[in-house]
């Protein structure tokens, strides 16, 4: 059971995922694996959120969904990073730095 | 693009919800299965990690709502099943279904109905270029009481030159005209409108081939050109793209044909007549003359003037063109626009009849709220249920309100149906002309809109409140009490019913004590003697081309043709007279009794002249009080006098054998012979009008159209066959047209009050229907909530009549209550109505009185079936139930 406080925070998902299917297409439960590895298993992606998430980002266009055979030959949805995709991710990427970045100074002057 | 897209895949996913539905399910089982694997490949056994990776995932079918609320199409998605749901439910209800339905449809149908008259009459532009900028400028003697008078061309001439607020004011003139006769087919009298050379400019009209006359045209061409309306282009000449250019023979004259007009063109809400020719001033005879009252202006007003300013303008130009010639002392303008103007007497009865159809639908919302709520008792249970299950208050109501809102469309649709065929009936029931545009109402944009916000309001109105109340769950019944009767929300909505039904009778009562009046007053103003016997006459219009019949013939020629016509053996007695009765126009001229004292303000005295021919009084069945009648063979011009002019003129003389002559120049003046009783030939109600009646020698120069009168106790086609014909031997090329009967003139005169009494009778029938509904529905409902309390008292001893008694005060007592609240409304709103009413007063308390008692009727009756049922209760069963 993935512990509550290391939940993925509203709005940081959409960037996570964005990250996560940038390299290759990959498919939903694929998606949650990778960020959790990426993270070093400190952030867990609860299914609830996922694929609300995910079908919100490819309803925006920024991901697309294509059905596919996984790697267990199995059909699965794999979703790809579109060119808004990728302009989007840049941006939000962005904007997370300077926040991170903002927050640490704030707790760094402590 | 994008929002093409989105939009495109939205649709995809309601329509190929399957499809989508199936992907969802595959993207989850893959999901699962993959966790299910990753949990083995730790090292449980199979059983165990497929229960971790259920566990782990939590409510699969939480994720996918989730999932397609991510897609946007939840509300789609929920209103196409609360639609599915609703058409569940009418299915299972079909007679509630359908009372709703019908109910609706006559409440929108009704309104629809009027609206669409409202629609083409009111609010519809008029086919000119800004339509707006319109005015009609009438002269107008405020001494005199009369506000709307033609104008004199002289009086044009100087307004035109004069008035600083107006681009330019063009002068119209009614007339007739002839094509073909004698050899050329069939005579048809032609409607010619003589208009000066600027009148389309002013109307803003433009050609739909050839052109229209353009300033200018009167000094090159004189009257030589002619435009043709639509209707005569197509109907007579085929339409033929090449009559532009080509010449016609017009009332025995050759025309050329400058242009057509659009179909579209009217004259004011008229048919726009047949023929437009210009008028010239030898036209007009006295041309020069201030007081040749013969015209009729239009004029456009200059960008930013409004009509007040235009009304003080030309009130100073008119008072300087009195003050220069004396014919025209206490003589002024009177400026309107012209949309307002043609429907003056039309728009208060309208919006009067519609507000009267609003409150008819007012009033089956009322009724049908109240089914709902008795409905939603009934179903309390199924919505218990359904919140149970986690429907929200939210869902619960929108549910509930895609049920009304489905079954107002389906009465709206009904209404529409409805509507079309009252209006068709309505058009019907109208006399040609007597409401401008009415033959304009169509089925359009607009009125589809309207018909459909009806719905929509309608559908809101009487489900909102229900749904509310219905789905709050404070009101609601547990589960466990599933419906049983006396919960506090029964209660609560019994109430709510009661109010409502007080609210109907209210309502109710105002509508039928609005059509009493009304019906109260027609009936007395058919009751009025006309003074005159319209029975067994034939009317009809003849009217003698100026260049065949110069002024000095026209006498001789209507003695003729009257001598012959009497000597038809189907013919009792024959006469002309130049305005039918009730007819419109006719002469209004400056009088003088010769050897009275001028008026003391030095001001002319006016009076209608009505000119006939001998035997008119006979004809007309109008009794010959003193003297005698005029005679072919008077010398000169003679005059009779109604009893009431006479009485105006001579107060304290004998009119008898005295002289009155006619504007300044006058000095002879013509005798007159004799007195009649007072008829009733312009106005239905009032006091007589005074009339001068004068030979028709006297007046050849201005009266080119008469009216025919033939009396014979034969059917009409007959009497005219018998006229027509010996018209011909007179003269084969003169049409007679305008034919009908003098009972169908009077009844003519009454179609507007006849239309409204109708209307307004229908209004208040339905509503007092729905009324009765009501009441019934109430007191039945009420006394079936009340069966166990009814059989416990008769088990400990009460009467059948003691019941009965009880449950009839019930529907008494909210009658009564809406009966007070009514009065007190009729009174606050029949003064809206009070210029309709002729001989009862808005607050007739005979009237109000007897609909008060006619209500309590009703309701008594309405109560009494429900209160014989309550006390054919078994005490023994009720009191198990219960």
């Amino acid at each position: 059971m993935p512990v509550d406080n290391n939940d993925v925070l509203q709005g940081t998902l959409d960037l996570l995922i964005l990250k996560a299917v940038s390299l290759d297409p990959m498919h939903g439960w694929g998606i949650a694996q990778r960020i959790q590895q990426m993270s070093r298993e400190v952030l867990q992606v609860n299914q609830g959120s996922l694929y609300p998430a995910l079908h919100r980002l490819e309803d925006r266009e920024w991901i697309a969904a294509e059905w596919g055979v996984s790697e267990n030959n199995r059909r699965a949805k794999y979703y790809s990073l579109t060119k808004t995709g990728r302009r989007q991710l840049a941006a939000e990427a962005a904007t997370w730095r300077r926040f991170s970045a903002a927050v640490d100074a704030i707790l760094a002057t402590s | 693009m994008r929002l093409v897209r989105q939009l495109l895949r939205r649709l995809r996913a309601l329509t190929r919800r399957a499809d989508v539905e199936r992907d969802l399910d595959d993207e989850m089982r893959f999901h699962l299965e993959m966790e299910v694997e990753k949990h083995r490949r730790e090292g449980l056994p199979p059983d165990a990690a497929r229960r971790a990776a259920l566990v782990s995932f939590g409510g699969v079918d939480r994720f996918k709502e989730e999932a397609r609320d991510a897609r946007g199409v939840r509300v789609l998605e929920e209103l196409a099943q609360d639609t599915r749901y609703a058409l569940r439910m009418m299915r299972k209800a079909p007679g509630y279904s359908l009372l709703v339905a019908m109910t609706l449809a006559l409440g929108i149908g009704a309104n629809t109905a009027i609206f669409s008259v409202v629609d083409a009459v009111l609010l519809r532009p008029l086919p000119y270029e800004d339509p707006d900028r319109l005015a009609i400028v009438y002269a107008q003697n405020p001494d005199r009481s009369a506000p709307r008078f033609s104008v004199s061309y002289a009086d044009w001439l100087d307004w035109r030159r004069q008035n600083r607020v107006f681009t330019d004011i063009a002068l119209f003139m009614g007339g007739t005209s002839q094509l073909g006769g004698g050899a050329a087919g069939e005579p048809e009298r032609l409607q010619a409108i003589y208009v000066t050379d600027n009148f389309f400019p002013v109307l803003g009209a433009r050609a739909a081939a050839g052109r229209l006359f353009l300033p200018g045209d009167a000094e090159r061409d004189g009257d030589r050109a002619v435009v043709l309306t639509h209707g005569l282009w197509t109907r007579r000449f085929g339409a033929s793209p090449t009559l532009v250019g080509q010449t016609i023979q017009l009332g025995g004259q050759s025309r050329l044909v400058a242009g057509i007009l659009p179909r579209e063109y009217t004259l004011f809400g008229d048919r726009g007549g047949d023929v437009y020719m210009i008028l010239l001033p030898s036209m007009i005879p006295g041309v020069e003359n201030h007081a040749q009252h013969m015209t009729q202006a239009i004029a456009r007003l200059r960008p930013g003037v409004t009509l007040a300013q235009a009304q003080r303008d030309m009130e100073a130009v008119a008072a300087r063109v009195a003050a220069e010639h004396p014919d025209v002392k206490g003589w002024s303008a009177n400026v309107f626009g012209v949309l307002s103007e043609m429907t003056r007497t039309i728009d208060q009865p309208l919006l009067v009849l519609l507000a009267a159809s609003v409150l008819v639908l007012f009033i089956a919302c009322i009724n049908i709220a109240s089914l709902q709520l008795t409905r939603g008792g009934a179903r309390a249970r199924e919505l218990a249920v359904r919140r149970a299950l986690g429907a929200t208050r939210r869902r619960l109501v929108v549910q509930l309100l895609v049920e009304s809102g489905l079954l107002a469309l389906i009465g709206g649709a009904a209404g529409l149906g409805v509507s079309v065929a009252a209006t068709r009936a309505l058009v019907r029931l109208v006399p040609n002309g007597s409401v401008p545009r009415l033959e304009e109402v169509a089925v359009n944009g607009r009125l589809l809109l309207f018909t459909l916000g009806t719905a929509l309001v309608t559908g809101l109105l009487f489900g909102l409140w229900p749904a509310l109340r219905a789905a709050d769950p404070r009101l609601a019944p547990s589960l466990r009490e599933g419906g049983r009767k006396g919960s506090a929300g029964n209660v609560q909505s019994a109430r709510l019913r009661r109010a409502l039904v007080v609210t109907e009778v209210a309502l109710a009562l105002v509508l039928v004590v609005g059509a009493g009046l009304v019906v109260q007053s027609f009936r007395r103003m058919l009751s009025v003697n006309p003074g005159f016997r319209p029975e067994q006459l034939a009317t009809m219009r003849l009217s003698l081309p100026r260049g065949r019949y110069p002024d000095s013939v026209q006498f001789d020629f209507y003695r003729s043709l009257i001598d012959r016509l009497t000597a038809n053996p189907a013919i009792r007695g024959a006469a002309a007279v130049n305005i039918p009765p009730f007819g419109g126009g006719g002469i209004v001229t400056n009088i003088r009794p010769i050897g009275q004292p001028p008026t003391t303000d030095g001001s002319k005295l006016m009076s209608p002249v009505v000119v006939v021919t001998p035997g008119y009084f006979k004809v007309m069945g109008i009794p010959l009080l003193r003297g005698r009648d005029v005679a072919w063979t008077d010398r000169n011009a003679t005059l009779i006098l109604s009893s009431s002019a006479a009485r105006r003129l001579w107060p304290d003389a004998d009119a008898l054998g005295k002289r009155i002559a006619f504007g300044t120049r006058d000095t002879v003046g013509a005798e007159i012979v004799g007195i009649v009783a007072d008829a009733r030939t312009r106005e239905r109600t009032g006091d007589p009008l005074p009339i001068i009646y004068m030979l028709s020698s006297g007046a050849s120069s201005i009266v080119r159209t008469m009216t025919v009168i033939v009396q014979g106790n034969a059917p009409l086609p007959v009497m005219v066959g018998a006229a027509r014909s010996t018209l011909r031997e007179l003269d084969s090329t003169l049409p007679l047209y305008n034919i009908r009967s003098m009972e169908q003139v009077v009844d003519a005169s009454v179609a507007q009050p006849r239309l409204n009494t109708t209307l307004l009778s229908i209004f208040a029938a339905v509503a007092l229907l729905l009324a009765t509904v009501g009441i019934y529905g109430v007191v039945s409902y009420s006394v079936s909530q009340r069966t166990h309390e009814m059989g416990l008292r008769m088990a400990l001893g009460a009467r059948a009549s003691d019941v009965r008694g009880m449950v009839v005060r019930e529907g008494a007592l909210l009658a009564a209550i809406g009966i007070v609240l009514g009065l007190v409304a009729s009174r606050l709103t029949t003064p809206v109505i009070a210029s309709w009413l002729y001989g009862v007063s808005p607050g007739d308390p005979l009237t109000f009185a007897g609909v008060a008692l006619l209500l309590v009727a009703i309701a008594l009756a309405a109560s009494w079936i429900p209160a014989r049922r309550a006390t054919r209760v078994d005490p023994v069963i009720a009191m198990r139930e219960g």
